[in-house]
């Protein structure tokens, strides 16, 4: 476990392998910031939450860090600054995070009516991690509020110190694989449109009923994430048959797969892979129903055990490698920020996470209306879309920095074709 | 509620028009509802480099008054401290506005840069048997770019933005700049005032301005450019 003690209260943690690129892509206008948020049933009382937030985050060592620069490796490190405090939320969510503001913190909360927002940057850790902060500080939030609610779930005891394994960088334990599997590296369409000005961030947010999505899913016979992967890949192809272009390009979605699932870790930092199921139409013109059974294939070959530990071992062997290890930090994050912007970032079209069916505790849910989660600004002209259900209420959120909608649109127009009823919610 | 007539979505009450296509929202009997989401924009808190600027003037003072008191007492044969104390003088003006100060109008921080830059060049006549390239030369030349400069500042603030528009500023004020240096030689060398080499920088940006402004003025044209030339 990368923890060292350097005296009795300065600790410090290095980055996880995923965390170490985050921080070389920031710009003034651009950090890797994304959103939790809860819509409880009552007006949020921001003194309560303020107190909630000083509870709840003694028990999340991770999310209380600044980061820093050493001569080869960046670094997070214990912040006993105050804060970080609570506000009122903003029209332009997922602001650029420049880490020597805000008291160093990482994290952001806000409040907006019955809304309780995180906003953390992926340094710190993934969704996951992010929603055991964000569940436990509504926990303690209600608690305070002289409601009885009980440990579980996403919510961890407050009372308890923190589990050495929440600290892990899990990636390290796990990226054990013989073989490295190449990665792969051709070019994807991407979306083109009209800039926003200076961090701007469009959200556009579909609510649904789950059982129905899940309805219309079953008559496609794929899951949930495999058909909504699906209608996305079919809206980027409706964009690019539609838009001017020299020459048609694979669709590709960039979707990051939670590695908890597959390999036991209890880490509230980042552990997650990416893949990227996609649509060739260079083929052919496929047709909806030829879109999903190839995403349902490709999900079912690709997503298992054997198939990440080799990506996280390819992954894992460049920061093990001793020669770059010795490089200093200036030119690591020049290659990461090259190799990001020139490969990594033309790779797919669009991005797309599905947090699935979130847990509460039991004696929570009353409270709770609906969660909502944004990946955060694209790092290009593009947008991302994020997917979370509570109950039977599915929220698809799309950011994107771009002034153009047609992606939603043709996505949002195809699920009212299969019969889905949409309700949009939206900042624009 | 209301369904958006193009999309077949339901809109949430408070929206105007359909975020997906634009199709205004007509229902005479619905009030509109305030938006779920907030109104304020919220603001990226600037990061005070206080530490970064105390070391910046520490750093150039302390070379400054360093090399002022070597060249008094040990190396005295010239003036040559004057060289390092005017670099260390242009460095710090042109800090000021990066982490010093960084409300500092951009007009103002190009004016003191223009000055800074002319007061070193002014502490290099005394190295030099006379003051006269400095009067009749660098003051009009270091005058011209500066308001040249500051006139490039103004338009990009001013004036719309775009690749091409500021190609057509820039182009156009190398053209007024280089007709300017070959003048003000001319007249240095107490030769007549007859542009040569600047005349063909001139004629080359003029046809490139014109190029320009024909592609600015005309949109269809502008879009092919851009299309042929997108990358």
């Amino acid at each position: 476990m990368a923890i060292s003690k350097k005296s009795n209260k300065k600790i410090w943690y290095k980055l996880d392998l995923s965390a170490i690129v985050y921080p070389t892509l920031q710009r003034k206008d651009f950090s890797s910031v994304y959103r939790l948020s809860v819509v409880l049933k009552e007006t949020i009382d921001p003194d309560i939450l303020q107190k909630a937030v000083d509870i709840a985050l003694r028990r999340f060592p991770t999310y209380k860090v600044a980061i820093r620069k050493g001569l080869f490796w960046r670094y997070l490190e214990s912040n006993e600054r105050p804060g970080p405090f609570v506000q009122p939320d903003i029209k332009n969510p997922c602001m650029p995070m420049p880490f020597k503001a805000n008291n160093r913190y990482l994290i952001r909360i806000y409040y907006h009516e019955c809304r309780i927002a995180l906003e953390a940057h992926h340094s710190l850790g993934d969704g996951s991690g992010g929603m055991y902060v964000l569940q436990t500080i509504t926990a303690v939030y209600l608690r305070l509020l002289g409601h009885s609610i009980s440990t579980g779930g996403f919510v961890l005891d407050v009372d308890s110190p923190p589990d050495p394994e929440e600290l892990e960088d899990a990636y390290m334990r796990y990226a054990n694989a013989q073989v490295r599997p190449p990665r792969p590296g051709e070019k994807a369409y991407r979306v083109r449109g009209t800039k926003e000005p200076f961090y701007t961030l469009n959200i556009i947010d579909g609510i649904m009923s789950v059982k129905q999505v899940m309805g219309v899913a079953a008559k496609y016979n794929a899951t949930i994430t495999e058909y909504l992967n699906s209608v996305l890949l079919y809206a980027l192809l409706q964009k690019q048959s539609h838009d001017w272009h020299p020459k048609l390009r694979p669709v590709k979605i960039a979707m990051p797969v939670n590695l908890r699932r597959f390999f036991p870790s209890k880490t509230l930092r980042n552990f997650i892979t990416m893949v990227y199921p996609s649509i060739d139409p260079r083929l052919g013109e496929y047709t909806f129903d030829e879109i999903v059974i190839h995403v349902r294939n490709y999900m079912r070959y690709y997503i298992n055990e054997k198939f990440l530990r080799g990506d996280i071992t390819t992954n894992a062997s460049t920061q093990r490698n001793p020669l770059i290890r010795v490089v200093p930090l200036f030119i690591k994050d020049y290659t990461v920020r090259l190799f990001y912007t020139k490969v990594q970032d033309r790779n797919s079209s669009a991005g797309l996470t599905n947090m699935g069916a979130l847990k509460t505790p039991e004696d929570m849910k009353p409270y709770i209306e609906r969660f909502d989660i944004y990946m955060g600004q694209p790092f290009s002209s593009r947008t991302n879309c994020a997917i979370v259900s509570f109950d039977d209420t599915l929220t698809i959120n799309f950011a994107s920095s771009i002034i153009e909608a047609d992606v939603e649109r043709y996505f949002f127009r195809k699920l009212v074709q299969d019969g889905i009823h949409v309700k949009i919610e939206s900042n624009r | 509620m209301s369904y958006c007539v193009n999309c077949g979505v339901e809109l949430d009450s408070s929206l105007p028009s359909c975020p997906l296509c634009n199709t205004p929202v007509i229902h005479p009997g619905q009030l509109r509802q305030a938006s779920p989401y907030p109104l304020e924009r919220g603001q990226v808190e600037t990061v005070k480099r206080k530490d970064l600027g105390i070391l910046l003037t520490i750093v150039l003072s302390a070379t400054s008054i360093g090399c002022a008191l070597l060249n008094l007492f040990v190396f005295n044969n010239s003036l040559w401290s004057l060289l390092i104390i005017g670099i260390c003088i242009i460095l710090f003006v042109l800090s000021i506005p990066a982490v010093i100060y960084t409300k500092q109008p951009i007009y103002l921080s190009l004016l003191l840069d223009g000055v800074a830059i002319g007061a070193y060049l002014y502490m290099i006549t005394y190295l030099t048997a006379s003051d006269r390239w400095f009067w009749q030369l660098a003051v009009p030349i270091v005058a011209l770019a500066t308001l040249l400069a500051e006139i490039l500042a103004l338009c990009i603030r001013k004036l719309p933005v775009s690749i091409i528009a500021t190609a057509l500023y820039i182009f156009a004020e190398a053209a007024i700049l280089c007709i300017g240096i070959e003048l003000f030689i001319d007249r240095y060398l107490g030769k007549p005032l007859s542009p040569s080499w600047s005349a063909i920088v001139l004629t080359v940006c003029g046809i490139i301005v014109i190029a320009l402004i024909t592609l600015l003025s005309k949109r269809r044209l502008r879009d092919a450019v851009r299309r042929r030339l997108h990358f």
